[in-house]
């Protein structure tokens, strides 16, 4: 599998369809994964394809805007692509799509990868990337969505439980916005976290200002979460922050029928009016 | 065992002082006076700066463009940019601000003595300058000849202007002014500020030029001094960089290891040389 | 003969301190993630805590604290400083934090001092923990420290069996143990661990041959500036400072910020003097290798202790640095520029 990968990639650098190809790359640590931006054969030759990639490639083509760049993308990667050519952030003709099947990635920090999967797969709709050029299958034995089980705990608590679990999330937040920095759908060129004038969050780590910056990114990345999970992922200090974006795209999914970035077509429920909308409302 | 002596005056809190006059210069900046409730400040030296604080909206730095040395209150020239400055520009006269400094090295004014100045300011460049200028006015024996070439978008972006009259009588000195474009009620030169040196040639002999404006500026500048047979030891710069501590600790100043807030911000050549693609 | 202190003993003389009024900082798990924090009972040590995830700088240098407020009252301006007047025990410091504390020490306290730093610094004693086993990403030997040095702490404590040998490292920490009341005892110390060992010396001059070099940039390519590295670095000291108005009062707050963080060094008018992802990617290890180093005493800005490697989300390895700089300075392949 790994080798239709690396001929391809050659074969999009050879023919200069292509200036970079962005895959994985085994880590220092000998088990897990890293992305490898390949810019020669050799360094192709580097390239990793196994359940360890857990990373969302497709984010660093906001880095590559106007370059021609082939990525490697998962299912839930690949939707990636999809938000960004539909919010007008990358030309889909730079793009070239190397997918992968999926099975489902492992959790993997540094030094371990173990068996299990990750809460995103579990709750992953997607065996086959919703965009690609050119398919690759990763084999594994598939999971089977199973709704959101995380999710669904937490609505089975009171909401003065739910208030009290997430103030003990956000008391522990360092506010390093790595969760910002990872994410494909945060690339607004000055973040609101970040504007002076008006100031939306003070600069205090404490929890209300903790508070308010999970709950307005959440609230930005309603109906735009493509759910790859990297958010959680990168949590230095092991936030849930997936259960605050499911909770959100569980609600989309249930108004509006609409599951982002599953093609560039569909508009966004929240890019669109309709008018029988209000009326429900009413 | 355990500390006994009672901390030491923290370098990060200002002192609060008072507004004391606000000038508009342009359209943009103001010229604020400070002083502290005594009627006094702090002992400076030309090309240092201060920390000015909005309180409850933050705090910048500033070049102080007053001369120490002519008594008087602070005066600081602030362009209307950032929030600190709007903040600042939203203030009147008794309004009670916070004051950090001096930091900084200043300009090596001893090295400057018995020379030809060439002053090159751009913008609100001039502020850092006009100490310097005023210095040579004060002190005229001091130096040879001060030619300032000052330019700016157009003249109503010229700063100090109602001052120019006065700086171009005293005898040794000449101003040469200039605007990037032309605009009714200016019948001066229209030209970049590189352009006006080659067209200048000022004496590179026994000279030491002096600049200050936006980095862009800068960069052209000393090539055109480069190119007119300037050394790199006789040219000296200020450079802006965010900074937020002055005291050389929050590392966001730095241009490769120099730290503008102590290191700077005034610089030779020969010290920035290795650094050019980062001011 | 050797301080003996039972591990009951030990939790006893610091529930002692802390009954006397002295704050103390030590790991603890704060729902399954080992960090610093203040217990409110010694019981609460997560005694076997190996490196926390992000660093005991938190106490001395917190993710934010207030400076002074000001409050605005009939025109007046009255500004009051916030000041620590107690005392603490930083507790658990393996060598590579208190390594870490020192290399905070040499900028913050370098004159003018930062004043709240050297404020908690010097009512904070530290009381350090040998490390018995060391991670595959510690390389606390390459950087001027190692698993049982009590250089920069003021007591150190050796895990044996049944409890700790404790020794008094300064006199600040003899003073200490005056209420530990250990016992007399004929023990010998374990053998300490060997962490892999990396060619840092002479780092600065191979990081100034390669300062212009096309490593960065690529460096850069998977680096997606989430300032983790710097956040849970004992020795990232970087800083912003912002008001935080309520009403009549507002609050100075100097805040952690990151050398990678957008807009770091964006002034007001836009201009940006490391706007590039290469010249971010290069501030925070010219800080560590070079600019530090050559404003300090030679020293190293880093503690060896592996906390980035372990949290970047890109694996962008300090160690595999280090090692490269040797590489390409070593073979001078020159720029590998793409």
């Amino acid at each position: 599998m790994v080798d239709e990968i690396r001929s391809k990639a050659k074969e999009l650098l050879t023919d200069g369809t292509v200036e970079c190809v962005i895959g994985y790359e085994r880590a220092t640590d000998g088990v897990t994964a890293r992305p490898l931006f390949a810019y020669t054969a050799e360094e192709i030759d580097r390239f990793i394809m196994d359940n360890t990639c857990v990373h969302n490639l497709a984010r660093y083509l906001l880095d590559r805007k106007g370059k021609p760049t082939a990525v490697v993308v998962k299912p839930c990667d690949s939707r990636t692509i999809n938000l960004l050519v539909q919010e007008n952030q990358i030309e889909r003709d730079k793009v070239f799509a190397i997918g992968v099947t999926c099975p489902g990635v492992v959790e993997a920090h540094w030094g371990e990868a173990s068996d299990e999967a990750q809460p995103r797969c579990v709750t992953c709709s997607l065996e086959v990337p919703a965009v690609y050029d050119y398919l690759v299958t990763m084999p594994g034995e598939r999971q089977t969505r199973t709704g959101f089980p995380d999710l669904e705990r937490m609505e089975t608590m009171s909401p003065e439980e739910r208030r009290e679990f997430w103030e003990r999330q956000f008391e522990r937040c360092i506010r390093c916005h790595a969760c910002r920095q990872v994410c494909p759908g945060c690339y607004c060129p000055i973040c609101f976290v970040d504007q002076l004038d008006p100031t939306w969050v003070g600069i205090r780590n404490a929890p209300p200002e903790n508070q308010v910056w999970h709950l307005i990114r959440a609230f930005h990345l309603a109906g735009r979460c493509i759910e790859c999970g990297e958010c959680q992922r990168v949590c230095p200090v092991g936030i849930p922050l997936m259960l605050l974006n499911q909770k959100l795209a569980a609600e989309v999914e249930g108004m509006f029928d609409f599951r982002p970035g599953l093609d560039a077509e569909t508009l966004p429920p929240f890019a669109v009016f309709k008018k029988e909308e209000l009326e429900a409302e009413r | 065992m355990w500390a006994a002596e009672k901390s030491r005056a923290n370098p990060l809190v200002p002192l609060p002082a008072t507004i004391s006059a606000v000038r508009e210069l342009t359209i943009d900046v103001n010229l604020f006076q400070v002083q502290f409730g005594d009627g006094g400040g702090f002992p400076y030296r030309p090309g240092q700066f201060a920390f000015l604080s909005a309180f409850g909206v933050g705090e910048a730095p500033f070049s102080i463009t007053s001369l120490n040395d002519e008594g008087g209150p602070m005066e600081f020239a602030i362009r209307r940019v950032g929030t600190v400055s709007t903040a600042l520009h939203d203030m009147e006269p008794g309004s009670v601000l916070g004051v950090r400094g001096p930091f900084g090295n200043g300009f090596p004014l001893d090295t400057f003595k018995g020379k030809n100045l060439v002053i090159i300011g751009g913008g609100i460049g001039l502020a850092p300058l006009r100490p310097i200028i005023k210095n040579a006015l004060v002190y005229r024996d001091d130096y040879g000849e001060v030619v300032v070439i000052y330019g700016a978008r157009t003249h109503q972006d010229l700063v100090f202007a109602s001052e120019f009259e006065d700086w171009a009588a005293v005898p040794g000195v000449r101003l040469e002014l200039t605007v990037d474009r032309e605009g009714p009620g200016w019948d001066g030169r229209v030209a970049l500020v590189p352009a006006v040196i080659k067209e200048l040639q000022p004496t590179v002999e026994n000279a030491v030029a002096i600049i200050c404006g936006p980095p862009i500026m800068i960069r052209f500048v000393l090539a055109e001094l480069k190119a007119q047979g300037f050394e790199n030891h006789q040219i000296v710069t200020t450079l802006e960089s965010k900074m937020k501590c002055g005291i050389g600790k929050c590392a966001r100043c730095n241009i490769g290891e120099k730290y503008v807030c102590q290191d700077g911000p005034v610089f030779t050549f020969d010290q920035i040389s290795g650094f050019l693609e980062q001011i | 003969m050797s301080r003996f202190l039972s591990r009951e003993a030990l939790l006893a003389w610091l529930d002692g301190l802390r009954e006397g009024g002295t704050v103390v900082v030590a790991p603890t798990l704060v729902e399954g993630v080992s960090l610093y924090r203040q217990v409110p009972v010694a019981s609460e040590i997560d005694l076997d805590a190996s490196v926390t995830v992000v660093s005991p700088k938190e106490w001395l240098f917190p993710a934010s604290h207030t400076i002074f407020t000001v409050e605005r009252k009939d025109g007046r301006v009255d500004l009051r400083e916030n000041t620590f007047d107690g005392r603490a025990v930083l507790f658990g410091l393996h060598p590579c934090d208190a390594l870490g504390v020192h290399l905070m020490d040499v900028p913050f306290l370098a004159e003018p001092a930062d004043g709240s730093y050297r404020e908690r610094r010097e009512r904070t004693a530290l009381v350090g923990l040998s490390c018995i086993r060391c991670r595959p990403e510690c390389f606390c030997t390459s950087v001027d420290t190692s698993p049982d040095d009590p250089t920069h702490l003021d007591v150190m404590l050796t895990l044996v069996e049944g409890g700790y040998v404790v020794a008094a490292a300064s006199d600040k920490g003899e003073a200490l143990l005056a209420s530990a009341k250990p016992e007399e005892k004929a023990l010998s110390l374990p053998e300490p661990p060997a962490p892999e060992k990396l060619p840092t010396e002479d780092l600065p001059r191979l990081f100034r041959a390669l300062y212009d070099d096309g490593y960065w940039g690529r460096l850069a390519d998977r680096c997606i500036h989430c300032n983790i590295c710097s956040y849970v670095c004992p020795t990232c000291y970087c800083f912003d400072m912002r008001d935080y108005p309520r009403g009549n009062t507002a609050e100075r707050v100097q805040s952690w910020e990151s050398c990678q963080a957008p807009g770091f060094t964006r002034l007001a008018g836009g201009h940006d003097t490391r706007g590039s992802k290469a010249a971010k990617m290069r501030q925070r290890f010219a800080h560590k290798f070079l600019y530090f180093p050559e404003t300090f005493d030679s020293q190293l800005s880093c503690s060896g202790c592996g906390r980035c490697v372990r949290a970047c989300p890109v694996n962008i390895d300090i160690r595999e640095i280090i090692s490269d700089l040797k590489k390409i300075g070593v073979s001078s392949v020159g720029s590998g520029e793409k």
